[in-house]
């Protein structure tokens, strides 16, 4: 029979060991950061092509993460793809001809946005649309386009 | 719902230790003014009419029977009529499918849940198997009910407690596990615990069964003199006609569900009935067959051949 | 045939009549206000329900968590990809296996040592003297079984999968030479809080739930004898299991939707 006091501080380390584990996982695990204080602000862009792209897809610039893709829908008349991307509000620089490339991790990796820098002075702001813009790269076209020229050498 | 206190009224002759419960609720009666109950006050449980079934099993079929107050009543019959049954019924555990049944003045069935856990303050069971808390020591088995029922501080509940233990003789083994315990001292616990409220009633489920006969004799003086000293009323469901018999202010025999004989140990041994008799006297074969139907033993036996 | 068909008919009537008490037995076990010494209970009870089984949770976490990087760093490796062992580990481990064999562990070892509790205190008439000293067994020993299993469950999830990522961890980064960079950081990137912790802790939420009340059930449903506890006992961890997988295959679909 063990004492109420043994159980009370077992049970408590228990619990303990359970919270522990909920911040191992919350931080070591998915990278939870705190001390992030900043907002985010909406940027759209419009792809021919989003191929592989998902929702929370990471959006970078110069290959460090700043955003993510929030909502993908459709521009019915334009026959397009529309991306809608929450940016850090850190990062407020970006120039109205920053183009917007969507790429391949690795080789077998997920897709991102990645953000390159333009030259204008005028810069994005909440809601605006990224015109400047290059759809995924598609294995198989690829692969059809080499193929269709060897074929016609 | 009060009781009708006729019987403050009624002449001492008429009712006399010699009558049977039947006569001395007749007599009562008989002398009450018209419009009140017909009802006496010094019983403590009334039953009448009860039936149950279970499935397609019978169990009691009209069945009627008085527990007075301040004394010992004795329920026996032949295994499994169903007498553990009607303890619960009495205890509010089953509802019967009809008939009445009042304990001090409630109709147990119709009792609301918090009117039960009330009267079962009041009221005291002794299960055949002790049942006591396997996982806590015997003084806590017995300050049990005193910690769930009342707010008394622990050094109140510790007086209690040694002091129920002692009236069962067990208070130096208010450390031990029930596991480390004999049957009989289970028992003793368990009637502790029983006690722990100061219960007006208490019922025993078989308290005598499997005992051995020091155990037996311990049991059988305890319970006649708490009943005396406390003035308490008990029920005793027991197989055991002799240990009960000598304690026994009255008798119930039940068989198929209803009362079969009724009255003093005295009276029953000489009952017309030859059912109650074969019980009292223990014989193998009467109404209550030794042979379980079969065929004709000699074709039986010759018919594999 | 019309004989068979009767016995379905009067299994699938008896199956619908024990839902019925079970839901009663949770219902009136959860009713009511908690009183001044239920917390005493329901200490003993997480102490019991939890705290020992955490041995187990722990050892199969960790042996399942270095399994896990063992296969996917060899399959992975024949692609170059052996750095994202950690994501991929993490990943199946927070949305299925943590849940799902926590789930079945505990129905194992907790759920049954519940149902055999209470099913030998129903045989040995603990529960009915209890009631005839006006206490409710299922307030003083169902509800605490109840609750207990409730909050240890997903407890020992998080510690689950805490010890198997970890585990998973020290084999791919220690023993097999995963860049721990790539490791860690991959997984990182790859883990959202919300989408992976957080729904495979819905779905250990929810099998907690299924599984305390399924031993808690059988146990108190039992035939007081000892044969009926060993049935109640089986019945428990045979129940739970299944429910476990049915449901986290309904969880996985409906949390996880898009699959097309």
């Amino acid at each position: 029979m063990i004492r109420m006091r043994t159980l009370e501080i077992s049970v408590g380390a228990f619990v303990l060991a359970g919270i522990l584990g909920l911040v191992f996982l919350a931080f070591r695990v998915s990278g939870v950061v705190v001390g992030d204080t900043s907002g985010n602000y909406v940027l759209k862009a419009k792809f021919d092509d989003v191929a592989g792209l998902r929702v929370r897809s990471k959006v970078s610039l110069a290959g460090v993460t700043i955003g993510r893709v929030a909502k993908i829908g459709v521009d019915s008349e334009t026959a397009e793809a529309i991306v809608t991307m929450e940016v850090s509000d850190d990062v407020d620089n970006l120039s109205v001809d920053t183009g917007a490339r969507i790429q391949t991790e690795g080789f077998l990796g997920g897709r991102y946005i990645s953000l390159v820098p333009g030259g204008e002075d005028q810069l994005l702001t909440d809601g605006d649309t990224i015109t400047n813009t290059q759809g995924a790269l598609v294995l198989e076209n690829l692969i059809g386009d080499v193929i269709t020229r060897l074929g016609s050498k | 719902m009060s009781y009708v206190d006729g019987l403050q009224d009624a002449p001492l002759g008429a009712i006399g230790p010699e009558c049977s419960v039947r006569e001395r609720w007749y007599s009562c009666a008989a002398l009450n003014h018209p419009g009140h109950r017909t009802q006496v006050t010094d019983n403590l449980i009334e039953i009448e009419e009860l039936r149950f079934s279970r499935g397609d099993r019978v169990i009691f079929d009209g069945l009627d029977l008085v527990v007075p107050r301040g004394r010992i009543t004795a329920l026996m019959g032949p295994s499994g009529t169903g007498k553990t049954t009607l303890l619960r019924i009495i205890g509010g555990q089953i509802r019967p499918d009809s008939g009445r049944v009042i304990v001090d003045g409630l109709d147990v069935p119709t009792l609301s849940r918090k009117e039960l856990f009330e009267l079962r303050k009041n009221m005291g069971m002794l299960f055949q198997s002790s049942a006591l808390f396997t996982d806590v020591s015997v003084f806590e088995n017995v300050a049990f009910p005193l910690r769930v029922h009342t707010n008394l501080p622990d050094e109140m509940i510790r007086d209690l407690v040694l002091m129920k233990l002692n009236a069962v003789g067990l208070r130096g083994a208010r450390d031990l596990m029930p596991s480390q315990l004999s049957g009989g001292m289970a028992r003793r616990v368990a009637l502790a615990r029983t006690m722990a409220l100061d219960p007006k009633f208490i019922m025993y489920d078989e308290p005598f069964t499997g005992q051995d006969p020091i155990a037996m004799g311990v049991l059988v003086s305890l319970i006649r003199g708490l009943n005396e000293s406390l003035a308490m009323t008990s029920l005793v469901v027991s197989h055991d006609i002799h240990e009960t018999a000598s304690i026994a202010d009255q008798m119930y025999i039940i068989s198929d569900g209803r009362v079969i004989g009724e009255g003093t140990p005295k009276v029953l041994r000489e009952h017309p009935s030859t059912m109650v008799r074969q019980f009292m006297l223990g014989s193998p074969d009467g109404p209550v067959p030794f042979h379980y139907p079969a065929d004709n033993f000699l074709d039986d036996v010759l018919g594999d051949a | 045939m019309l004989r068979y068909l009767r016995l379905l008919g009067q299994w699938a009537l008896d199956w619908i009549a024990a839902l019925g008490r079970a839901s009663l037995v949770w219902f009136w076990s959860l009713a009511g206000l908690p009183r001044r010494g239920d917390m005493t209970l329901l200490i003993k009870q997480i102490y019991q329900i939890g705290v020992l089984s955490l041995i187990i949770i722990v050892l199969s976490a960790f042996s399942i968590g270095a399994v896990l990087a063992l296969q996917g760093y060899t399959q992975l490796a024949r692609v170059g990809a052996q750095e994202s062992v950690g994501l991929g580990v993490a990943l199946v481990l927070l949305r299925e296996l943590g849940p799902v064999v926590t789930g079945l562990l505990f129905a194992g070892r907790a759920g049954s040592a519940v149902t055999a509790e209470i099913g030998l205190m129903k045989a040995t008439d603990q529960l009915s003297s209890m009631e005839m000293m006006g206490v409710d067994p299922l307030h003083r020993i169902v509800a605490p079984r109840l609750w207990a299993g409730m909050i240890c469950m997903p407890l020992l999830t998080l510690i689950f999968n805490a010890v198997a990522i970890w585990g998973s961890g020290l084999i791919g980064v220690g023993w097999l030479g995963v860049d721990p960079g790539g490791f860690w950081g991959g997984m990182q990137d790859g883990v959202e809080m919300w989408d992976d912790v957080g729904k495979g802790m819905l779905k250990s939420v929810v099998f907690a739930m299924v599984i305390s009340w399924i031993a808690v059930f059988q146990g108190y449903d039992s035939t007081p004898t000892a044969e009926g506890i060993s049935v109640a006992t089986t019945k428990t961890v045979v129940y739970s299991s299944i429910a476990v997988l049915a449901l986290d295959f309904i969880l996985t679909l409906v949390m996880y939707g898009e699959f097309k």
